[in-house]
């Protein structure tokens, strides 16, 4: 997919998600949390298929590139970590009796956080070393 | 994932610095955000107190800009420099209105639905979208 279809689906599913999520704040509709996070479902997992192809087809053509397939295995990660809060949000949200912890919650995020934090801070470092 | 971090820097107009800033920003906003569910932060200011990390960001980006804008100015990019720290503060301020209301909303202060509050993100989304259909 060229730059402009990945960054238009990306603003069509986040306008959607959007549109839904004040709907639902407004108490407009009483849908269930699960559906109002629909187009979020949807874009994680093109996104999952979308990485794992990508690793596929370079496992395929290379052997020497491991640094590559690496952080292709940690974008899943860091996919399977979003869809995690998300999952635990929702159900926080559509079943309060459960009293599930906010921490909970959190937990995947704060792990992702400081992660990615390091990764933009190296690529910050690198590229002003050039 | 889907972009690289060149490609949201050349979509968004934010500099690897400033997304940085953000990053750090919200992985804050987040703890305090637990500890005010968790009825640990209380008191009238408390959400004011979670939202702090995300303002003092908006506050250092400003600063960023402003200086990267006077730089550029005095290396004669006149017309860029203009692009950019107008693209940059438009960002910046409808970022901030939108925290701005949500905050004053929690608190419980303002009396807008969320649909009003959402309006400068909906705003944001659209010149984002063109923004997206000028990158090649």
């Amino acid at each position: 997919m060229a730059v402009l279809h990945r960054a238009l689906f990306t603003w069509f599913i986040l306008l959607v998600f959007l549109i839904l999520l004040v709907l639902r704040l407004d108490s407009r509709t009483q849908w269930n949390w699960f559906i109002v996070f629909v187009p979020l479902w949807i874009y994680d997992s093109i996104l999952l298929i979308y990485v794992l192809f990508n690793m596929i087809s370079l496992c395929k053509n290379s052997h020497e590139r491991m640094s590559i397939v690496r952080r292709k295995v940690w974008y899943i990660m860091a996919i399977i970590f979003k869809m995690a809060t998300q999952i635990i949000l929702c159900l926080k949200l559509e079943y309060p009796s459960w009293n599930i912890s906010i921490i909970l919650v959190m937990l995947p995020m704060w792990i992702l956080f400081p992660v990615l934090l390091i990764d933009v801070f190296m690529t910050l470092v690198i590229q002003t070393h050039y | 994932m889907l972009f690289t971090l060149n490609e949201l820097v050349q979509w968004l107009g934010l500099t690897i610095f400033e997304i940085w800033i953000n990053l750090l920003a919200i992985t804050l906003f987040t703890i305090l955000l637990a500890l005010r569910l968790e009825n640990i932060i209380t008191g009238g200011s408390a959400w004011w107190i979670v939202f702090a990390p995300l303002f003092a960001a908006d506050g250092l980006n400003a600063y960023f800009c402003t200086i990267v804008y006077i730089r550029m100015q005095l290396e004669r990019l006149y017309k860029v420099a203009l692009f950019r720290v107008s693209w940059s503060f438009l960002f910046l301020v409808l970022l901030f209105v939108f925290k701005f209301l949500l905050c004053q909303k929690l608190s419980g202060q303002g009396h807008h639905e969320y649909s009003e509050v959402l309006a400068p993100i909906f705003i944001l989304l659209q010149l984002i979208m063109v923004r997206a259909c000028q990158m090649h």
